[in-house]
């Protein structure tokens, strides 16, 4: 997942009081005694930081999952116990909460939902000894060993909707604006191959540097001056926010199509509804996604979390996904083994938010969703069936 | 004039205005108070959520500015008597507990409206045309807005007579003290000034960017450079300040990049506070 | 011994704590090391970084580049220091260049750091091909013969304590001395002939080499390097760490990075409003206890060290000779103008000082007495005119450069060190003149005394009470006490300005006979200004009167009370 804003900016303040008391306490007294029987899963998710505003999706859905995977009969015939932990702070944080899963609570597996360096801190640390869930949409390409990728790749998003938008809509150019890193940059060369075979031109590509204080009037005022069809929006969080406000305070909203390839429903607050109109957002989840498997999961929610229900968004729908990839895997596997899982995820087929989805190549195939902004809302325009997340991790 | 000119023109007047207002009051406090207010940015962001209230509750617009007056004034005025007073000729300790402070107004601002994105619809949609040029009209207002306060401002402190305290003040406290001048009631003053003023910055942003707890942080260190490079206590230095930082913003990142226009002003930045720590327009 | 013990108790520390504990700490040690850099700077230099980070980070990503270029190596134990030293280098560069422009050390040098860590940051993520970018270089290989936390957690303790104890030792070294003493009052370790920038400089570069040596050791300790060990985040906590635990003691940033930092960790996924408890306790920190955690003990730490201290024989070394100096010349001012703001403060003054004997300038204020002082020792640049002592010219030289020729001077406020014990301010003096920079290493010389103060001090006991802070003297002793010190330096000139203000009487007369003593003890050039006619009569064997930044007249006092110009002046109200 990329960081949504950015990690230099975070505020990790840290603490005193009481200190004293437990500081350098022997680890020991604090030692969790395991409950025999019960399946622990790691959940590792923002709590602090900015993009501690997914958290409490992220953590409200994977309960969600986790009730209903314990109606089912837990993992193995073990009840699910999951363990909250932030994942908002810098790598070496995160590893050392994570060695702290692995030696005091002595996880059976870990679900992950943050930045990619953050990931490769932790697949540092657990180093394959427990199978590793990395939920959110990513750049795509990592194969380390017991890791299973359930979140969007570029070929995901980016294939269907772009030949969409090439063949329904008739879009010739393309303008890209990202921010300066990996997954804007990797999501941008995707997009180049499927236009040029689309027959299509790329009108220009700009990159704003991550952790800056971005302007985008000039940006705007170039792509006015360039008159493409649509435009190619990987910039993210707050930047995200700024560049769609502008584009559509200069009145561009009404000429030029806005594809952008993370927007979810947090965004799109952010942006407004008077700045929403002509965005497109590809993403395997949208709150108003019409499938029954949604309905439910949506009523689920409600149920479990009545007026207090977490702002739902592909982020909190991956973080379900996770649980039940979990139980499923698992299960399949008959342990925790590396060798077993890995075996028994080759073409393992779970429950998700949406509906369902089969994982190949420890990444997932699923249905992906192009959706119009209405105001602060998105209405699925298509439905792409069984997208292929383009990536082959050994077995 | 090609209208994409006029366009750009607007925009780097734009960028530049808007950020002489984010980083005047900055400006005060430092130049004047010796204050270096870490946490200005969150007085920026305080004026934002003011902004948001009125939105919210289905109010004008207009009436965003005497609440965030109100708002970062009080708040201003109690961080000014219980932080900054006993720390005053402490700079570096004044740096780290404004930083604190930042740092807790954030949290609070977490407490009571959450850390998600939130929008504030734009006073004066649509554009207006300039030149040939269609611009948005809440931004060209802005640009007005803008200029008349500093203006004003540059009036004010030039010739009135709390102007020419406080100038008396900046140049020589103890003798300002020992004239009898009320110095604390002053300093005071000055600092709450401040305040409003990035109150008022805040409310005049917030229909341009995502309102949330960490939007003053965007803006603190651009302020800061914009200083450096002007140099301190003049309101004129804060102008050419913006200009030269605002501007080179905006070409380098017309010509080159984003990425490389904001490497180019760390990298100006940096050569100011090295080479010219007194600003463009010091001596020596 | 006490580093001995340290080092005894955190080796074994892995065994009561346990391993996730010991796993923590072994970060915790790395983070510390750069703390205490960040204390050295702050606490004793006086000045403060805030891109500490950018130190860190760097001998970070070199660290994991040759790591990844040679696995399994045993050559890189020796390529890690040097890694390190990279990062020390690179803060010496910067404080040299920063240091002695006009900004110096204040809050202008502490954003040159943040913006140099911010500029950093934005090229370790954009730097794909060096430092892979946002995500950052993954899959570094351990150290060889460093398998698992334990093994890293034992390095890192020891990495620890190493920097501690160098830390320890430059505080108690005269090097520490003076860096404190710059914190206090730079102006007045100038006049005593040390270059106050490279001393500031140097200490950068030390708290660069611990950040660097920690980052070095982090690289294999965590295996990833990504852009955040560079940002600003990473340097406000440290910040955090070091004023919470203490910034003025060795032990301070250590305490606050153990306790704050872990604490944190284990708090901030159960307390929700944990960072605003933090952000308040914090501020009431840096407004109620400056000291930190740390200064909560240093009561009884002081009184317990001082207990084992004073049974220890803490003889005297007798002070070597003073180095070549300026030979025993005429000072000579010719045609000097001063200005400032477009005043001339010195107009073409042209005024020549015998090589021996005391010379007394007077004249009203505003006469430009001090301003000629203060442009003999360099601290104003003469727009035009010469200042030589024989042929050698001393025009414009920087203050510490004038000084090191053999000028002593004494300020008219009393400027001593008042957070130095008077041993202390003592011992710069004689370092002042006899000490090599090497020395500056060796704590025995803060036990350097010489043949001169001996004598004051049976003058003036209380410059025996050595190990008594010079903030706890009167008035009165610290001018005696400045006396002191610029005797001790031995200078072939002397600049006293208004030695006897705020003394008594009694105490004046005293001085007086003090300043002839010495005048004829060390045989040199004496200058005071002076206000008091009946002081000048006892002491002066000549006299200049300036007016309007000019010499009026000259001569002995008789001369000059005789003089219908000088009378002029001084009708009405002289003081």
């Amino acid at each position: 997942m990329p960081p949504f804003m950015t990690i230099d900016r975070r505020t990790m303040l840290a603490g005193m009081a009481g200190a004293l008391a437990a500081g350098i306490a022997p680890g020991a007294l604090r030692r969790a005694v395991a409950a025999e029987g019960e399946f622990k899963i790691g959940l590792l998710i923002p709590l602090s930081g900015p993009a501690a505003l997914f958290g409490p999706s992220n953590q409200g859905c994977a309960e969600l999952a986790a009730d209903e995977a314990n109606a089912a009969g837990g993992v193995l015939g073990r009840k699910i116990k999951l363990i909250p932990t932030d994942a908002g702070a810098a790598p070496a944080e995160v590893a050392k909460s994570v060695v702290r899963l692995m030696l005091e609570e002595k996880v059976d597996l870990v679900i992950g939902s943050h930045d990619s360096a953050v990931r490769q801190a932790v697949e540092a640390t657990i180093k394959g000894k427990v199978p590793y869930i990395y939920t959110p949409v990513y750049e795509g390409g990592d194969c380390t060993a017991n890791l299973y990728c359930l979140g969007e790749t570029p070929p995901q998003q980016i294939k269907p909707s772009i030949e969409f938008m090439m063949k329904e809509k008739g879009a010739k150019t393309f303008y890209m604006i990202g921010n300066d890193y990996v997954w804007a940059r990797n999501s941008n060369e995707a997009a180049k191959s499927y236009i040029s075979a689309g027959g299509g031109s790329v009108a220009g590509e700009e990159y704003v540097p991550l952790g800056a204080p971005n302007r985008f009037e000039e940006i705007v005022t170039r792509i006015k001056g360039a008159k493409p069809d649509v435009v190619l929006v990987t910039v993210i969080g707050a930047d995200n926010v700024n560049f769609n406000r502008a584009f559509a305070s200069f009145g561009l909203d009404k000429e030029i199509t806005r594809l952008a390839f993370l927007l979810e429903e947090n965004t799109l607050l952010g942006i407004g509804a008077e700045s929403s109109g002509n965005l497109y957002s590809c993403m395997a989840y949208f709150a108003n996604v019409g499938s029954e498997a949604n309905q439910t999961f949506k009523a689920a929610m409600k149920a479990k979390f009545g007026e207090k229900v977490p702002q739902l968004s592909t982020l909190g729908a991956d973080a379900y996904a996770g649980v039940h990839c979990a139980k499923a895997l698992i299960d399949k596997a008959g342990s925790t083994e590396a060798a077993a899982v890995a075996a028994a995820s080759q073409g393992l087929s779970f429950a998700i938010a949406g509906g369902t989805a089969t994982m190949t190549g420890r990444h997932v195939d699923k249905d992906m969703y192009l959706a119009m902004c209405k105001g602060t809302e998105f209405e699925v325009v298509k439905t792409f069936e069984k997208v292929a997340s383009g990536q082959s991790c050994p077995v | 004039m090609d209208p994409l000119i006029v366009t750009q023109i607007l925009n780097i007047l734009f960028g530049v205005t808007t950020l002489a207002m984010i980083a005047l009051g900055l400006a005060i406090t430092f130049g004047m108070l010796g204050v270096l207010n870490l946490a200005h940015g969150e007085f920026v962001m305080m004026g934002a959520f003011c902004a948001l209230v009125v939105d919210r509750a289905g109010a004008p617009f207009v009436l965003a500015v005497p609440l965030a007056l109100l708002v970062c004034g009080g708040v201003g005025l109690m961080v000014e008597m219980l932080l900054i007073r006993p720390l005053y000729r402490r700079p570096f300790d004044t740096l780290v507990a404004t930083w604190g402070l930042s740092l807790l107004l954030r949290k609070l601002a977490e407490a009571g409206f959450g850390l998600g994105f939130n929008s504030v619809s734009v006073p004066l949609a649509g554009t207006a045309t300039l030149f040939g040029a269609d611009y948005p009209t809440y931004r060209l207002v802005l640009i007005v807005v803008c200029v008349a306060i500093i203006g004003a401002l540059f009036a004010w402190y030039g010739t009135s007579r709390a102007g020419l305290k406080i100038r008396a003040m900046v140049g020589n406290p103890d003798l300002a003290r020992a004239l009898g001048m009320p110095v604390k009631r002053l300093a005071t003053t000055t600092f709450v000034i401040g305040s409003c003023l990035a109150g008022l910055a805040g409310v005049m942003v917030a229909p341009l960017v995502p309102v949330h707890p960490y939007l003053g942080l965007d803006y603190v260190i651009k302020s800061f450079f914009v200083l450096v490079v002007g140099g301190l206590g003049s309101v004129l230095g804060v102008v050419a300040g913006t200009g030269v930082i605002g501007g080179l913003d905006s070409v380098m990142s017309a010509v080159f990049g984003s990425t490389q226009a904001y490497f180019t002003v760390l990298v100006v930045a940096i050569l100011f506070l090295w080479l010219k720590p007194r600003g463009l327009f010091s001596h020596g | 011994m006490a580093n001995l013990a340290t080092l005894i108790a955190l080796l074994v520390l892995p065994f009561a704590v346990g391993d996730y504990w010991t796993y923590q700490l072994g970060l915790y040690y790395l983070y510390a090391m750069v703390a205490v850099g960040l204390g050295l700077c702050w606490g004793q230099a006086g000045f403060l970084p805030l891109g500490q980070a950018m130190f860190f980070g760097i001998s970070a990503y070199l660290s994991a580049i040759l790591l990844k270029a040679m696995p399994g190596s045993y050559l890189i134990y020796l390529l890690l220091p040097l890694a390190a030293l990279v990062s020390g280098m690179l803060a010496l560069l910067i404080g040299l260049m920063v240091f002695r422009r006009d900004g110096g050390s204040g809050p202008f040098f502490s954003l040159i750091t943040l913006a140099l860590s911010m500029l950093t940051f934005q090229i370790a993520s954009n730097w794909n091909s060096v430092t892979g970018g946002f995500n950052g270089l993954a899959g570094i290989p351990g150290l060889p013969g460093i398998d698992d936390f334990r093994a890293n957690y034992h390095l890192a303790a020891v990495a620890l304590v190493l920097v501690l104890a160098l830390a320890s030792w430059l505080y108690r070294a005269p090097l520490g001395v003076l860096w404190r003493a710059i914190a206090q009052n730079e102006r007045r370790v100038a006049l005593f002939g040390f270059n106050p920038h490279h001393y500031k400089a140097l200490a950068f570069a030390v708290s660069g080499f611990f950040a660097g040596l920690a980052g070095a050791l982090y690289a294999p300790q965590q295996g990833l390097v990504s852009p955040q060990v560079v940002g600003f985040a990473f340097s406000a906590e440290l910040l955090v760490w070091t004023a919470v635990g203490g910034r003025g003691r060795l032990y301070g940033p250590v305490l606050g990075t153990l306790l704050v930092g872990s604490m944190t960790a284990e708090m901030r996924d159960n307390i929700p409003y944990w960072e605003v408890i933090m952000a308040g306790f914090f501020m009431l920190v840096v407004l109620a206890f400056p000291q930190g955690v740390v200064g909560l003990f240093t009561p009884v730490t002081d009184r317990l060290r001082r207990y084992f201290e004073s049974a220890r024989l803490r003889a005297r070394i007798e002070a070597p000779a003073r180095r070549e100096t300026i030979a025993q010349e005429p000072l000579t001012i010719e045609a000097a103008r001063v200005s400032t703001s477009g005043i001339n403060i010195l107009n073409d003054l042209t005024v020549a000082f015998p090589p021996k004997g005391v010379a007394c300038i007077i004249g009203p204020n505003g006469a430009g007495k001090t301003s000629t002082f203060n442009l003999i020792t360099g601290e104003l640049p003469a727009s035009a005119g010469s200042v030589k002592v024989g042929a050698l010219d001393i025009t414009n030289q920087a203050p510490y450069r004038v000084a090191r020729l053999g000028f002593g001077r004494k300020l008219q406020a009393p400027s001593v060190f008042p957070d130095l014990s008077i041993g202390d301010n003592l011992a710069i003096a004689l370092w002042s003149n006899g000490a090599r920079p090497l020395d500056l290493l060796r704590p025995s010389l803060r036990r350097w005394s010489s043949p001169i103060i001996g004598e004051l001090a049976a003058r003036y006991p209380f410059l025996c009470r050595e190990e008594a802070a010079a903030s706890d003297l009167s008035h009165g002793e610290r001018q005696i006490l400045e006396l002191a010190m610029a005797l001790a330096v031995q200078p072939r000139i002397l600049l006293l300005d208004e030695p006897c203000a705020g003394l008594s009487a009694d105490e004046t007369s005293r001085a007086v006979d003090v300043i002839r003593w010495a005048a004829e003890r060390l045989g040199n050039a004496v200058i005071i200004i002076e206000h008091d006619m009946a002081l000048v009569r006892k002491i002066a064997d000549r006299v200049m009167v300036f007016h309007n930044g000019a010499l009026l007249a000259e001569g002995s006092v008789a001369d000059i009370q005789a003089d219908p110009a000088v009378q002029a002046v001084y009708v009405g109200g002289q003081k």
